[in-house]
């Protein structure tokens, strides 16, 4: 009776532990995405700097001046690294949040363990080796229930606590580039048109030299239009990824539904688009 | 007098673009019928509202600082929590430790003990926590 009693307390922890295995594959494809595609910032090759170098070069080429050193750029160069460490911020945190989630992190070998359990003395114990192999099992299952459960919880905590600061951050990077930096780049684009105009409009140039003139306006005009299609499209995907953190935070206590599961699928597919769509457009 | 904030100084700049595209479009448009001095007028002031413009989309972005040292501070302090749980879950030395938990709990199954197992599985918690 004793022997069925702990036989059937044996069973009944092995089904807690595995009615408590969670999988957070969904959080983890969600997370490592939007990691990729956050880091698709470094891949912009524009910043606030770059573009007051690029203005203040057009000034040089046009006063006919070759002193560069009298480019002053100190303030856009603040504001670049207060993008940079905005970006950082979110970076680091969806980082931290793949690593959590990833299910290869509490994949603990221990066949080491069973050799050694197997050849040695445990206690009063006789160990066979069969025994060892199918008891091996069942601490596998029990050690993965207790650490999922573990990363589970705390996932769940940095998620609800981060749910606010992240998408502020992410609103305001996203502010930095497609609001000012997207907005610098309209002010050149109406400068180069500007500058082209009176060079059309100058009767001691030929035509050759004004089609010439026209081709290169063209040119650069889409220069400008390529860079602005980056940051449109990495503003989408911060959008994209804002979105999908509410979804994870309004869901975070029913991490196991199906519905959600697929829903952060989604929201990895959708990111994945975006970052094909951005490295087209390096293309 | 309240400061303004990044993105009223970010309107602020959208609105001298939107003027500066209205004087530069004035100034294509009628360029033939504009005397030399009235063309350079228009050209300085389209190049001046510009420059507005421009300076006020950096400082705008300049003041989202003030907009974010919050939630700035917050993540940091978040994520800095996230890394202290995943290294405790792949540190070489918690690894030893659990698996000396392991084996108590292998043990622990062997004697049948369903309260055995429980305070086995007590100790690996320790062991990560730790």
């Amino acid at each position: 009776m004793k022997q069925h009693l702990k036989q059937f307390g044996l069973a009944i922890m092995t089904f807690i532990a595995l009615s408590s295995c969670v999988n957070l594959k969904h959080v983890n494809e969600f997370s490592s995405t939007s990691l990729q595609s956050i880091k698709s910032f470094e891949e912009l090759n524009y910043s606030f700097k770059q573009n007051c170098i690029d203005q203040c070069i057009r000034n040089n080429i046009h006063d006919l001046k070759i002193n560069s050193e009298s480019c002053d750029c100190k303030l856009d160069k603040v504001t670049d690294s207060i993008t940079l460490k905005i970006y950082g911020s979110i970076n680091g945190y969806f980082d931290g949040l793949a690593k959590l989630s990833d299910n290869d992190l509490t994949s603990y070998k221990t066949e080491n363990l069973e050799t050694a359990l197997t050849e040695g003395d445990f206690g009063s114990i006789t160990i066979e080796k069969k025994h060892v192999e199918s008891y091996s099992k069942v601490s596998k299952i029990l050690i993965r229930a207790f650490t999922d459960s573990y990363r589970k919880s705390k996932i769940k905590g940095y998620v609800k606590e981060a749910n606010e600061p992240v998408k502020e951050l992410i609103g305001f990077l996203d502010f930095n580039i497609s609001a000012n930096l997207n907005g610098k780049l309209d002010v050149k684009k109406t400068r180069i048109k500007a500058d082209y105009f009176d060079l059309l409009k100058d009767n001691s140039l030929s035509t050759v030299e004004k089609r010439n003139s026209v081709r290169e306006y063209y040119s650069e005009i889409n220069e400008i239009d390529n860079q602005q299609k980056k940051l449109e499209t990495y503003s989408k995907s911060l959008n994209k990824i804002s979105k999908g953190h509410q979804k994870l935070y309004d869901n975070i206590d029913k991490l196991s539904v199906k519905e959600i599961k697929q829903a952060l699928f989604q929201y990895a597919s959708e990111i994945k688009s975006i970052i094909s769509e951005f490295k087209k457009i390096e293309e | 007098m309240a400061k303004l904030t990044s993105k009223q100084v970010n309107e602020i700049a959208n609105n001298f673009l939107a003027l500066a595209q209205s004087i530069g479009e004035y100034r294509y448009k009628n360029f033939d019928s504009l005397t030399k001095t009235q063309n350079k007028i228009l050209r300085e002031s389209h190049k001046r509202t510009l420059d507005y413009s421009d300076d006020l989309y950096t400082l705008s972005a300049t003041l989202v600082m003030n907009d974010i040292k919050n939630s700035l501070t917050k993540l940091e302090s978040i994520t800095k929590k996230i890394k202290k749980s995943y290294k405790s879950l792949e540190d070489v030395q918690k690894a030893i430790n659990i698996a000396t938990s392991v084996v108590t709990l292998g043990a622990s199954i062997f004697s049948l003990n369903p309260q055995a197992i429980i305070d086995s599985l007590g100790n690996l918690k320790d062991a990560i926590e730790d």
